[in-house]
């Protein structure tokens, strides 16, 4: 059974390539543009692990992931980023919040090797 | 290898079925042979029996007339007529038997003159038994005495009895060598279509076997083709997989690095203040939208126009000997907060305080970024 990967980016190109690439990697992935839509696929299809932008649409990324996190105590949760933020703020301020932060920037492959070490695949 | 087997066993099976035939034919004729071999038999044992019948019935004939001469008795006479007749039958009847056979026919008509001869004497005796004419009757029997006509035509029967028991001999063993052959020639055919059979049956069998080891052949053939196409697809769909995943992760860094600059760009067009990035000689090569909207020229008017050209700097004092702004860039230090003037497109004069940071890249400077936040306007002409 793959893992079920919750993906939400109010970016297009962002969803649909990272979606492709965690297909192909033998994922099952859902993408969502938006917060609210992010909540209702993982309040239907529990996912295995959600990836998240910080700014989305209609809501903060880490606003996001507190709401889920009560409703998903036990599913990891990465924050993917475009906004950098210096190595000080991630350890004493996200990685409290998240269970990882990276970069957009990163390679895919980056990507891939935290999801496979959060859901043990 | 195929066509030349079916051709070796046709071949096999014309030469059983030519033996077959050849064996049938020679049964036949040897059947055929032993049917007239049977015929022969049979005509010779009726030459026999006729031969012994005309024996039996002249010694009757015979013995009858002698014992009519002693006593006259009339049956006895009638007896001998009778058996004579049996004899001139048997004659007649072994004379057709042997017509076609020339020794057979010669001895018979031998025994027939002898036979022809003693019948008439036994007539003779006959009628003159029954004349009563007793000197000849006597005389006629002393010259008979020891009966030599007789022994001669017993000679002559025998002799042609033997030589038919003869001949009898000699067709057994003809028969007896014939049916040998027959049964040899049977035999041989049967033997050499078994053994033409077993031919093609081995060839059958080591055909077969030929073909189970090229099927083999071709099987563990397509095996190993089935098994190099399989690795090939493989390798393959593991380039295709890595050539996908070299796609995707190249396109990811080309939107993240859009991204980068989308949002550096986000960030410097949402400052109100006015920023201003310079070449490092001092020319301007960017622009925020608040330059654009507090100097009411288009960005592209103001790109390559020097700096100090739409800024004055105010001095204190005497005005310095070289620019402070290149003098700041070349020395890689910050100005800050120093006051200026902003000259519109209206020729309105605004009121700044300038800050400029050095443009590093590595250990050079490339240029700087200048920072005007506004104090306020002056409506017009020079302060």
């Amino acid at each position: 059974m793959p893992k079920h990967i919750l993906i939400v980016d109010d970016e297009a190109v962002i969803r649909e390539l990272l979606e492709s690439y965690l297909v192909q990697n033998g994922y099952r992935v859902t993408a969502a543009p938006s917060a609210h839509e992010a909540e209702t696929v993982a309040g239907r299809d529990k996912p295995d692990l959600v990836i998240t932008d910080l700014q989305l649409e209609d809501s903060d990324g880490l606003e996001m992931v507190a709401r889920l996190k009560a409703l998903l105590p036990d599913t990891p949760m990465i924050l993917l980023t475009g906004v950098l933020f210096d190595s000080k703020v991630v350890r004493e301020v996200l990685n409290k919040k998240v269970s990882a932060y990276i970069e957009k920037t990163a390679p895919l492959s980056r990507i891939l090797e935290e999801i496979q070490r959060l859901t043990g695949k | 290898m195929k066509d030349r087997t079916i051709w070796k066993v046709f071949v096999f099976f014309i030469l059983v079925i030519a033996v077959f035939a050849a064996a049938a034919v020679e049964s036949v004729r040897g059947i055929n042979r032993d049917a007239a071999g049977s015929d022969w038999v049979n005509h010779t044992h009726a030459v026999i029996l006729e031969n012994e019948g005309l024996r039996s019935d002249l010694f009757i004939a015979d013995g009858a007339a002698h014992t009519f001469v002693s006593t006259g008795d009339d049956r006895d006479r009638r007896s001998c007529t009778e058996a004579l007749s049996d004899v001139a039958d048997h004659l007649e009847i072994l004379a057709a038997l042997t017509r076609v056979e020339p020794e057979q026919k010669e001895q018979v008509a031998k025994v027939a003159t002898l036979v022809n001869h003693r019948s008439d004497f036994l007539r003779t005796l006959l009628t003159m038994r029954r004349s009563g004419d007793s000197a000849a009757l006597r005389q006629m029997l002393a010259d008979d005495a020891g009966q030599p006509e007789l022994k001669e035509i017993q000679r002559a029967i025998n002799t042609l009895k033997d030589d038919e028991l003869g001949l009898l001999t000699e067709r057994d063993k003809a028969s007896f060598l014939q049916a040998q052959s027959t049964r040899w020639t049977v035999w041989s055919g049967v033997v050499l279509d078994i053994l033409l059979l077993a031919g093609a049956a081995w060839l059958i069998r080591d055909d077969i076997a030929a073909r189970g080891r090229a099927a083999a052949v071709l099987t563990e053939a397509n095996e190993g083709l089935e098994s190099r196409v399989r690795e090939r697809t493989a390798e393959l769909a593991s380039a295709n997989d890595k050539l996908r995943s070299e796609n995707l992760e190249r396109g990811w860094t080309n939107q993240g690095l859009e991204h980068q600059l989308r949002y550096n760009h986000l960030i410097i067009n949402s400052i109100n203040d006015l920023v201003f990035v310079l070449t490092k000689a001092t020319n301007i090569s960017r622009v925020n939208p608040a330059v654009v909207r507090l100097m009411g020229r288009e960005a592209h008017e103001l790109i390559h126009v020097p700096f100090l050209s739409v800024v004055r700097l105010v001095h204190v004092g005497l005005a310095p000997m070289l620019d402070p702004v290149a003098q700041a860039m070349n020395d890689g230090r910050d100005l800050r907060d120093q006051p200026a003037f902003v000259t519109d497109k209206l020729d309105r004069v605004t009121a700044v305080r300038m800050s400029l940071f050095p443009l590093r890249d590595r250990d050079k400077i490339v240029g700087a970024v200048v920072i005007l936040q506004v104090a306020q306007p002056i409506e017009s002409g020079n302060p």
